[in-house]
């Protein structure tokens, strides 16, 4: 997502200066708006991490459970019905685009563990990302700010 | 007196309409960029299950969700068919990129053609004003 206006990175402090009140605004701008988009991005980011774990702690504490355990099953989230457990080993993960692959619990658990390890990746590259575009947006802030205030005591 | 003024008006709604021309443009460039971003994100999900599907043994149980049904599929009939899906989008992909850099230009020379005209009113005013 960022990376389609990556051309605005190359953007130096000393352009910044030289560049008119006008663009400078949009420069503002523009950089607030990528600060925000990308922020979103983490959170989705965080909150995929957070469903993520919970899955792996579930497939966790499934793998404790004896076969034929008896349980009950939420139908919905106010309906219930007994249940026995039949078999623990075998879990159906869904891999996305509407495909699901049978895995026993091992290779279910790697998967959540490797999707989570890809996630914090990513998170952390974007992270970078975020934080130089806050810089370039706090600069272009700042000296906009400067350009005001030589101006405004001439009037 | 009455010519150059029934030229203003001629020159301002040349410039109206330039105008909405530029804003249809602008709204198609949004519009595409959406789709595109669209396609991306799905383009990325297929990317994830084709690394996936290529991971697993060949003796894997594969299901596809149709509806509300899961169906057991073949591991190579859907290796294939998310392979065909990501050609197919990649192309989508590169026909939006082309679209969009055609609009980005026309809406460039757009801007252009509304600065032009801009300045023939104020330069057809400044003559009254001296008149």
């Amino acid at each position: 997502m960022a990376s389609s206006r990556g051309g605005q990175q190359v953007m130096r402090m000393g352009d910044m200066e030289k560049m008119s009140l006008e663009q400078l605004k949009a420069v503002k701008e523009q950089a607030d708006v990528d600060v925000n988009l990308l922020q979103d991005s983490l959170n989705n980011i965080r909150t995929a991490t957070a469903r993520l774990e919970i899955a792996s702690t579930s497939l966790h504490d499934l793998s404790l459970r004896p076969q034929g355990k008896k349980m009950l099953v939420p139908l919905t989230a106010s309906l219930y019905v007994p249940g026995t457990l039949d078999d623990a080993d075998k879990v159906l993960v869904d891999i996305g685009t509407g495909y699901f692959v049978e895995k026993t619990m091992a290779e279910g658990k790697d998967y959540c563990e490797r999707k989570i390890n890809l996630l914090k990746s990513n998170f952390d590259q974007l992270v970078e990302v975020a934080s130089k575009k806050k810089t370039l947006a706090d600069e272009a802030g700042v000296i906009l700010q400067a350009k005001l205030k030589q101006l405004s005591p001439s009037n | 007196m009455s010519s150059s003024s029934t030229a203003l008006r001629e020159l301002q709604r040349d410039l109206e309409n330039k105008a909405n021309d530029l804003s249809k443009l602008q709204k198609d460039i949004a519009k595409n960029h959406q789709v595109k971003k669209k396609y991306t994100i799905q383009l990325g999900e297929n990317e994830l299950v084709l690394k996936e599907l290529d991971l697993l043994n060949e003796d894997a149980n594969v299901y596809k969700l149709i509806g509300p049904v899961l169906v057991k599929q073949d591991l190579a009939e859907a290796n294939a068919n998310v392979r065909k899906r990501i050609e197919y989008i990649s192309a989508e992909l590169k026909r939006l990129d082309a679209s969009l850099q055609d609009l980005e230009e026309k809406q460039y020379s757009k801007r252009e053609a509304i600065l032009k005209v801009q300045q023939r009113i104020q330069s057809h005013q400044a003559g009254k004003a001296k008149a």
